[in-house]
């Protein structure tokens, strides 16, 4: 059995994307919604999450903000940005066509 | 707004990189303390949850370095270590940096200033609305009219006519550069002035900097509108830039007109030859020009003809759409009552003629015409020159290369990536290139100042380097570094790490010394063809100048008179000319002085067809140079009259008789010979003009040898003289032959014409040597630079030459220690090595032989007495390099020969 953090490439962008959909937020919150949501089985490498934020950042798909969070702690916020939407809308197609593919495979073996 | 703000983002990555880490430390520390109090909360001790929270993140310091990664401005900031890195390698190795910074300063400077000029000469179109729709209009074919200037001209009555094509222009301007003498009311100054329509300025788009510019009201009645425009320039300089000067008087050639604006600094003019002081209307122009008229003759040209095409019309549909009223235009004309009899011939020859439309968006000038072939020649030049350094940069290295095999192998052994040294190896070409490339823009104005020297004085050329002349440096340094970076790139690819740390890696090292050979083959191949064509050119040079004008030029100086020009009527000038030239005769620092209508060696050509008269009638089939000659005048340059006489006193008109037609001329001995073969002409008659009906009375008295007119490069012209008393003497040039210095000449001659009349401007005083060096001035430009040229090509060649000459003897020290150990003599292994020197010379000759053969059509037009493709220069040449080259070679060799062979044998 393979490592929980292993991720198919690309599909951590997709998550990421999907979380932050919902409402603006920040890394830490985001690593623990992805293990909340995923029941904990997937068990994203909390670092990890920082270069693709990053590379996300620049890509224009997502912004980031400083902002007060709760008890006045300041923390830095990803929003995401209507193309980033619009790609997380095109990868959400291209998952459901990977996994129904690969699904289809396996079941029949 | 996506873009905009992701190149924020890539800048502020960049440029504010210390915030940006700040910034990813503080994100980094706020996970790890809500990870941290996530675990307190499960009931971890602070020091447990701290090391869980740091365990569960990951490596922090790598984490950090993907998040940069992810930023993507990573390869910038290695690009910096890169050049910082580079710049303290090549600060190391100070020899090779500084002959490669040299050599390509050298290379890069002489492009940058040549390019300077050209680019104002040949490219830059000039500073009105939309240059690109402006058109020069040109009779095609035979026009049957006089010319009054040089280049494509047209009648005033006929660009008036053009302006009335609105299908075709927008509008159409008619121009004539000439000198006035412009005055305040004190001193006379001749000034360079254009006549233009009243359309000039408008159809330019050009606005006044202060009052109103010439309008088409202002070009309706000749003489009715004295008012003048003056340049920014002159305003400025010569005007102290006077704040009241509109509405102020000034005398033009002595006649009162209103200066109505000044138009702004950044109007140039249309032609390059020079930015006039005023514009005059074009109905002024019998008192811009008093000595002809003709502004309502159809049959006058004198005016370039510029047009505005309307939006949309190309110069082909413009040359289409003109000829249907051009071809009735002509039959008009050839009905009209000023139409000169013609012959059937002529008269073919004419309604042949077509009108032609060419782009004037550079303007017009004859000073493209007459440079374009020299510019082009010395840019290929310098192009060559600089493709000759790149060669020899790229060798220089690969020979660096050879040296830091180690080092780029240790580096590669540590882990860095090919394509990361590549690019290590392209940034120190391109650090090289960009240091050339500011070294050679610093010296460019050395090269562009000599060459704007040798273009006329009053040129609107400007040698100072300027914002399109850097774009144009930046691009060439561009290419020339990525050329040179190619190189060792190539060799990087062959390099086996494991051979190149366990040093001897002979295969490596054999195709790399190859490589070096091509490339020393390829430069002393561009150094023959620029020491071959700088041979042509100062062989052209001195050729011309042992040819001479034909006359002894020492102790002579002409000046010339213009009484019109400050108001005197016909007959008060004839007398001041005269009382002038007899005055001059008696000066005792004036040995001999004669009058003649222009000056020569000025580049100035008139004359046409004549007929003559002896036997059957015949119209010459070449043209016919024309001077105008009073007596003395060959006896003043030192010609004799080689049968018949010259003009005397008899000939002379006597004062107060209107100027007739002429009586009699002088004809020169390649004229005498080509229509009267081996009878004398002496005797015989001729006429003035090639009509039908032209009456033959002229008669032929005497034969002189040929006189260099235009320039030196005269040679076979057919010339005549005709008597200058014989017709309109109102104006000339004086020709005197001095006893003393230039100096008191000068001073007798000024003081000469102040008795006559202080007022009289003395103009174009020079010696005829001053005159000659300046007709010369295209020939020692390109004398000059192409051995400039030749001369840094050879030195940087041959310096390649013994440089891997060096390199191989070094390569083979224990061969040739083996063959002299084995019996071999020293000769024998000097031989070796040099013949290797050999080999590689005649290949470079080899190649450049069928260049030179290829690039000969190109110098030709510049080249006096001697073949583009000329033995003797071609042998000389190689035969000079060749001998550097062994020499070179020699040095290494004969340092090897010195090697003690038991001491080698044993090294090994």
């Amino acid at each position: 059995m393979s490592k929980p953090t292993d991720l198919v490439q690309g599909t951590l962008d997709l998550l990421i994307l999907k979380v932050i959909a919902l409402e603006p937020m920040h890394g830490w919150a985001i690593a623990q919604r992805i293990s909340q949501m995923s029941n904990e089985v997937l068990q994203v490498g909390q670092g990890s999450l920082y270069p693709a934020l990053h590379k996300l950042e620049q890509q224009g798909w997502i912004e980031a903000e400083w902002r007060d969070s709760q008890n006045n702690r300041r923390a830095k916020y990803y929003t995401l940005t209507r193309e980033g939407r619009r790609a997380m809308k095109q990868e959400a197609a291209q998952w459901e066509r990977l996994s129904s593919a690969i699904s289809l495979i396996v079941s029949q073996a | 707004m996506r873009i905009g703000r992701i190149v924020r983002l890539r800048l502020r990555s960049l440029f504010n990189g210390k915030q940006v880490n700040q910034d990813l430390d503080a994100e980094l520390r706020d996970h790890l303390e809500r990870q941290i109090e996530l675990l307190r909360t499960k009931g971890l001790s602070p020091g447990d949850a701290r090391s869980v929270a740091l365990r569960e993140f990951g490596n922090v310091g790598l984490i950090q370095e993907q998040v940069r990664d992810a930023r993507r401005v990573r390869w910038v900031e290695d690009l910096w270590r890169d050049a910082t890195h580079g710049v303290r390698t090549l600060a190391r190795s100070k020899g090779f940096t500084a002959t490669a910074l040299i050599s390509l300063a050298l290379g890069i400077g002489a492009n940058a200033g040549i390019f300077t000029l050209l680019d104002q000469v040949l490219i830059r179109p000039l500073a009105v609305r939309e240059p690109d729709r402006l058109v020069q209009l040109a009779w095609r074919g035979n026009a049957v009219g006089a010319n009054y200037g040089g280049g494509s001209l047209l009648s005033y009555p006929i660009c008036r006519e053009l302006e009335e094509q609105t299908d075709v222009f927008d509008g159409v301007l008619c121009r004539h550069p000439t000198d006035v003498n412009f005055s305040t009311g004190r001193e006379n100054e001749p000034v360079r002035a254009e006549i233009v329509s009243g359309s000039y300025f408008a159809v330019l788009g050009v606005r006044p900097d202060m009052g109103r510019l010439i309008a088409a009201s202002d070009d309706r009645q000749p003489g009715a509108h004295p008012v003048v425009v003056l340049s920014h320039d002159f305003w400025t300089t010569r005007l102290g830039g006077a704040a009241d000067i509109i509405g102020r008087r000034v005398l033009i050639n002595s006649h009162p007109m209103t200066v109505i604006g000044v138009a702004p600094a950044s109007f140039r003019g249309v032609d390059l030859a020079g930015l006039p002081a005023v514009w005059i209307p074009a109905m002024m122009k019998r008192q811009a020009t008093p000595e002809w008229d003709g502004l309502f003759s159809r049959r006058t040209f004198w005016m370039h003809a510029i047009g505005r095409l309307r939006p949309g019309v190309t110069t082909d549909q413009a040359r289409a759409r003109l000829q249907p009223w051009f071809k009735q235009m002509m039959q008009a004309d050839l009905r009209g009552e000023e139409f000169p009899p013609v012959t059937p011939d002529q008269r073919r020859s004419f309604l042949a003629s077509t009108i032609d439309v060419t782009s004037a968006s550079r303007g017009v000038s004859g000073l493209q015409t007459s440079f374009e072939r020299p510019l082009r020649v010395l840019m290929g030049g310098a192009v060559l020159l600089l493709i000759l350094t790149s060669l020899n940069l790229a060798g220089l290295m690969l020979a660096r290369g050879i040296g830091r095999t180690r080092e780029l192998a240790t580096r590669m052994a540590l882990g860095a990536s090919r394509g990361r040294v590549a690019r290590q190896l392209l940034v120190e070409s391109i650090l090289i290139a960009i240091g050339g490339g500011v070294i050679g823009v610093a010296a460019a104005p050395l090269v562009s100042h000599m060459l704007r020297s040798f273009l006329p004085a009053g040129a609107n050329v400007s040698a100072e380097i300027d914002g399109r002349v850097l774009a144009f440096t930046v691009a060439t340094t561009l290419v020339a570094g990525v050329v040179c970076g190619v190189a060792p790139i190539f060799q990087l690819r062959r390099l086996h790490i494991n051979a190149a740390m366990t040093e001897r890696s002979a295969a490596t090292g054999r195709t790399r010394v190859r490589a070096r050979k091509l490339l020393i083959c390829g430069q002393i191949a561009f150094a023959l063809i620029l020491l071959v064509a700088a041979g042509l050119f100062v062989q052209t040079l001195v050729r011309l100048k042992a040819k001479g004008p034909g006359f002894a030029t020492d102790n002579l100086m002409m000046f010339s008179l213009d009484p019109a020009a400050i108001g005197y009527g016909d007959l008060q000038a004839e007398l001041a000319m005269r009382e002038v030239l007899r005055r001059l005769q008696q000066r005792p620092e004036i040995a001999r002085a004669a009058v003649a209508n222009s000056q020569i060696l000025n580049g100035g050509r008139a004359g046409g067809s004549l007929t003559i008269g002896a036997g059957e009638r015949r119209v010459t089939d070449r043209f016919v140079y024309r001077m105008r000659v009073g007596p003395g005048f060959f006896e003043t340059l030192g010609l004799k009259v080689i049968s018949g006489r010259d003009f005397d006193d008899h000939d002379v008109r006597p004062l107060g008789t209107p100027p007739g037609p002429y009586r009699t001329a002088i004809v020169n001995e390649t004229f005498a010979r080509r229509y009267f073969s081996d009878r004398s002409p002496v005797g015989a008659h001729i006429g003035a003009g090639n009509r039908p009906d032209t009456p033959t009375n002229i008669e032929i008295i005497g034969v002189v040898r040929e006189v260099s007119r235009v320039n030196l490069r005269d040679q076979d012209v057919d010339q005549i003289f005709y008597n200058f008393w014989d017709n309109q003497s109102e104006n000339g040039t004086f020709f005197v032959r001095m006893r003393d210095t230039p100096e008191s000449a000068a001073r007798a001659i000024r003081a000469v014409v102040a008795e006559v009349d202080p007022r009289l401007p003395v103009r174009e005083l020079t010696t005829v040597d001053d005159q000659i060096e300046r007709s010369l001035s295209t020939e020692r430009a390109l004398a000059t630079l192409s051995t400039g040229f030749g001369i840094v090509a050879v030195i940087i060649s041959v310096v390649g030459l013994y440089g891997i000459m060096s390199f191989v003897v070094t390569q083979r020290r224990q061969e040739v220690g083996l063959r002299i150990a084995l019996g071999a003599t020293r000769g024998n292994a000097i031989w070796l090595v040099v013949r290797e020197a050999l080999i590689m010379l005649g290949t470079g000759v080899g190649v450049a032989l069928p260049a030179i053969w290829a690039l000969r059509q190109i110098v030709e037009a510049q080249l006096f007495g001697v073949g583009a493709f000329h033995g003797p220069t071609i042998v000389t040449a190689t035969a000079a390099l060749a001998l550097v080259g062994v020499v070179a070679a020699m040095l290494p060799a004969w340092r090897a020969s010195l090697v003690d062979p038991n001491l080698m044998l044993r090294a090994e």
